[in-house]
Parts: structure tokens; sequence; C-alpha cells
């Protein structure tokens, strides 16, 4: 319980980020939080779950690109494409699930890294002329709440914060609920885990479809955030840090899971100059962590049960 | 019928290459149950050091036959070397760890010599000398067919021979094969699994470096991200004949190039690689053991 208040005290101090850093960095503190999102939904599927998911950024790109169209061409207010493009990125996310749960670990991760493909490909190419091809979209409205449009830098730093917030207290209730548990039966021994009585197709599909959902609203988040969308922001090496992200960090854990986020996304910004060694960096890092603390920076505490 | 030949001599030109470049990914998942994300940069790595090889040696003059060979004998040597030390610092720390701490350490090398390769040679496309091989073409019914497509297709068909033969015939590739079907068992059988492991990372390399200048001569190209493309279809190709698997590899490789070719030919180019990626969804749902069956050791 300690753990989590010092969270709730830690998220609320950041609301107050804006009085105190400049605008650039109000932008790179917003985009924390957006992958933040993201990497917790990877680690619904792949830290608790156990499925090897390598193509997280289409759920991502979905979301993105389900509020990018509504809101160009239908002029659709931003915040009510956030339960569309949550639930087609769910939808989308469950369906592709249906096939590839069946799948044994490696073949799945290939599978992922397909469907990864081919959506950027079909982004690229412009079906039915809505996706903008390799351009993508551009010109996405501002987000409003009650008349107040949410233009200034710091509002949409507090939308996404908020929405980081909420997708924490899910991911905190997510460990003492019903599907928490049986996400982590499942992963630990799915046999003993199904004569036991849960269903792991279905215990499978929901968190692939709740985790896919999730990244939808980053996408949403996201696609505000830059005001435009394009097929480079979800290619296949998107997913790969963010897969990255859930096993550096720890899988399963919530501060293992931001730090991770932190890493890829923040420290990168404070190293500018040398943008072209980050991924060189990265990779030694990558490689580095695993050989010394294959369990991840911070691995999660084992809950008494 | 002019057509079909064409894309059928370009689709046994990659599909030869792939093959080579599968061959990597297969032994090394044969024997470790281990996606090598890094073989692909592996292999290109491989093209970039074979060309610096040229035009260093030729200092500007004609870059003859002899060069050429010597290029690839530097490649290969160099990439092998970097096969064995990427498996000794980034692999075998983790071979009892979790199964996803090796993925995320092989694509933390993949990332590092992909982005090695640009701080070394810059982000720019390097162009192969053209005169490197004789311009010779033959006609064929409508087709044409070039003396470096003849070379790859000759190249990769003996060195899979030679491959297959090594593996089936001798007694160190009878190790290699125990070694993948039960890790254990060839320990016990007397087997020094650790040699088996690092000869596989000195093979699949060599072979890679050789596909990686392949590439280069016949695109006349090279360029820092190739290596994910590259890779993914080799890994593909692997997949396809089953992975594990070396005459599998081989089939695969042929495969794929072939599919590709005419993908490319008769239908539109933009939606040629995603077409390729449907492909290899369906076979993963369809037959995931591949054409020939999976033959992996299992991770202890």
């Amino acid at each position: 319980m300690r753990r989590a208040k010092l969270g709730t005290l830690i998220w609320a101090a950041g609301l107050a980020l804006p009085f105190a850093l400049d605008s650039s960095w109000v932008s790179v503190a917003a985009f924390f939080a957006i992958y933040a999102i993201t990497a917790l939904s990877e680690d619904i599927i792949l830290g608790r779950a156990g499925i090897f998911d390598m193509g997280h950024a289409v759920y991502f790109g979905i979301g993105a690109y389900v509020t990018a169209i509504l809101n160009t061409t239908l002029n659709i207010p931003i915040l009510l494409t956030i339960p569309v493009a949550m639930l087609v990125a769910a939808g989308v996310g469950a369906l592709l699930s249906a096939p590839l749960i069946r799948l044994r670990g490696d073949y799945l991760l290939v599978a992922t890294i397909g469907f990864n493909a081919i959506f950027v490909l079909a982004m690229q190419n412009n079906p039915g002329g809505i996706t903008g091809g390799s351009d993508g979209i551009t010109g996405i409205g501002v987000p409003t709440l009650f008349g107040l449009q949410l233009e200034s830098q710091s509002s949409m730093f507090w939308l996404d914060w908020v929405a980081l917030g909420a997708v924490l207290l899910l991911m905190h209730n997510l460990d003492g609920c019903e599907f928490g548990r049986a996400l982590r039966y499942l992963k630990q021994d799915e046999l003993a885990a199904s004569t036991l009585g849960v269903d792991a197709r279905k215990v499978k599909t929901l968190a692939f479809a709740l985790g896919a959902g999730l990244a939808g609203l980053a996408g949403t988040l996201f696609a505000v955030q830059l005001s435009t969308v394009s097929p480079s922001s979800f290619l296949f090496t998107e997913s790969v840090t963010l897969f990255a992200i859930v096993i550096v960090g720890g899988q399963g854990s919530i501060p293992g899971v931001l730090f991770g986020t932190a890493l890829m996304f923040v420290v990168p910004q404070i190293f500018r100059g040398l943008a072209e060694y980050r991924y060189f960096v990265f990779g030694i890092a990558m490689i580095a962590v695993m050989v010394l603390r294959p369990q991840g920076l911070l691995p999660r505490k084992r809950i008494a049960t | 019928m002019g057509t079909f030949i064409q894309q059928l001599i370009n689709g046994l030109t990659v599909g030869g290459i792939f093959a080579l470049i599968a061959l990597g990914y297969t032994m090394v998942y044969g024997v470790m149950r281990l996606i090598n994300f890094a073989h692909g940069d592996l292999c290109i790595l491989g093209a970039f050091i074979g060309l610096t090889t040229l035009t260093s040696a030729a200092g500007g003059g004609h870059p003859g036959a002899g060069l050429l060979l010597l290029a690839f004998v530097v490649s290969v040597i160099v990439i092998a070397v970097a096969g064995v030390a990427l498996e000794r610092i980034a692999y075998r720390p983790l071979r009892k760890a979790d199964r996803l701490a090796a993925v995320v350490s092989a694509l933390g090398a993949s990332m590092m010599i992909e982005n090695g390769i640009m701080l070394v040679w810059g982000p720019q496309v390097h162009v192969f000398p053209s005169n490197l091989l004789p311009a010779t073409t033959w006609h064929l019914a409508g087709a044409t067919i070039s003396f470096v497509q003849v070379m790859i297709i000759l190249a990769s068909l003996v060195l899979m021979i030679a491959l297959y033969l090594f593996v089936n015939h001798t007694r160190f590739g009878t190790a290699i094969r125990a070694a993948a079907i039960d890790q254990d068992a060839a320990r016990l059988m007397g087997i020094n699994v650790n040699r088996v492991i690092a000869s596989v990372f000195i093979i699949g390399p060599a072979l890679g470096a050789i596909g990686g200048l392949f590439i280069g001569i016949y695109y006349r190209e090279a360029y820092f991200t190739m290596g994910w493309t590259y890779g993914l279809y080799a890994f593909i190709a692997a997949i396809l004949g089953g992975i594990g698997n070396i005459p599998g590899a081989m089939l695969g490789g042929v495969l794929l190039g072939l599919f590709n070719a005419f993908a490319a030919g008769y239908v539109s180019s933009s939606w040629q690689d995603a077409i390729t990626f449907g492909l290899l969804i369906v076979i993963l749902l369809v037959r995931p053991t591949g054409l020939l069956g999976e033959r992996v050791a299992e991770k202890v």
C-alpha cells in the first residue's frame, strides 16, 4: 500500500510540471505520459499475459488514425473520438488474437511482426484514399472540454497526465481483481490454471483487447499532441522499443515499465546533441541490462497470496 | 513466356541469397531456440566490409577478380569472428535465463550493429562499383541472364551442397544435429555443446556475409537499414522451410525468392511486401512447422 500512496503522490506532483518547466520540456513530459500508457498496455499483453506481442505499434497506430480520420473528414470533436479509437483498436486486437494465441511463443512473435509490417504498408498504400499515404494526415484539431480549447502545451499535458493517471489506477487494480489473478496463473502455468477453471482462450483474448484498447487511447493522445499522423510513427521499431521497455523495466511491474519508458523516451531528449549515437548506445544498454539483470531493472515484487 | 522465365531467373538469384542468410537463422534457432535478430545486420555488415576492402585495395583503379575474392575472404573472416563474439557476449550468459531476456539481447545487438554501421559508414546509400564482374549476358527464350545472376545461383548452390554434406556426413555435423535434438543427451554422449554452438555462430554468419555481399553486388548498393529488410525475408524463408531444418531453409529461401519475384512481376510492387508478410502469417497459422518440419532442441 505504501508504494501505491507514494505513486499517487508523485503523480499529483507531476500535475505541477507545466509551472516548473518550459514548454519544450512540458511536451517531453506529455510524450512520456503517452508512451507510458502505450508501454503499460503492452505490459498487459506481454508482461502479464505472457503473450509475445511484437506488433503493439499497430494498436497505437489504429487509435491515432481513427482519431485523425474522424476528426479531419467528419469534424467529430477529438474527445468523442477517444471511445471509438479505443473500441476499434480493442476490436482489431481481439480479432487478431483469435488466430495468434493458438501459436507457440516464437511463432506468435513473428506473426505479430508480420501484422505490424502489413499495417504500415497498408497505411502507406492509402486504401480508399483515407489514410493519406506516406505523408499521413495533417491538420488534426484541438480537443475542447466544456467549450474550453485545450490548445496550449500545458493543457494538452494535463489531458495526457490525467489519462495516464486513469490507466495507472486501472493497472494497479488489475493486480487484485479476478482477471488479473487469472492472467498471473496462466502465465505461471497454463495447464494448472486451466484445470482450475481458468478459460485460457477467453482470458488471453480479453488481455489482448484491453491492451490494444489502451494503446488506442494513447494513439489518440499522440495524434492530438502532434496534430498529424503518418505511417513512420508506427513502424516495427516502435514495437521493438515497447517490447524492450517491458522486458528491460520489469514484466508486470508498474514502476519498472515507467522507468523503462523514461529511459527510452526521456533520456534521449536530455542528450539531444548526441542524437545519432542514441540507438547505438540503446543497443549496447539492452544487451548489458539483460546480461546483468535478466529479470529487468525494477522487477515485480512477489505478491503474498 | 519471356516474363515468366525472366522472373524465374530473378527469383532463383534472390532465392539463393535468401537461402544463404536463412541458414544462419535456422542453424542458430535449431541449436539454441533463439531468433538471432542481429543476423541480418551481420550480413549487411559483411557487405560493407567487402565494399571497403574492394575500394581501399583497388585505390581508385579497377578492382579485378582477385580483389573480389579478397573482399569475400576478408568479409567472411570478420563476420565469423563477430558472430562468435556476439554469442559469447550477448547470448551465452542468458542461456539459462528467461527466453525473453535473450530476445531483447538479440534485438539490442541488432540495434547496435545497424547503428554502428551508420556511425562508421554514414547514413547514405553506398554504390558498389559497376565493373566488378564481366557485363556478359545470355538470352534465353526472351529472358536475359546476367553473369552476376549465374555466379550467385551457382555459388549459392555449391555452398548449400557443401553445408549439407558437412552436416550430414561428418562427425562434427552429426554433433550439430545431435545438439539440435537434445542438448543434454548430446552432452552426455561426450559432445562439447559449447563448441557446437560456437561453430553454428561461425558457419551461419560466414554464409550470411557471402549472402550480404551478394546483395550488394546484385543490387549494387548497401545502406545501414538493409539488414532488417533482408534479415526479415531470410527469416521468413527459414520459417517457410521449417525452422531448425537445414534443407528446409534452402528450399524456403528459393521458394520465397520465386514468390517475391512473381509477386513483383505480376502484382503491384507496392503491395509486394504485404503479400509476403501475409504469406508468412498464413504459413504460421496453417502449418507452423514449415514445409519440411521444424527440428529444434528442447529448451532446458
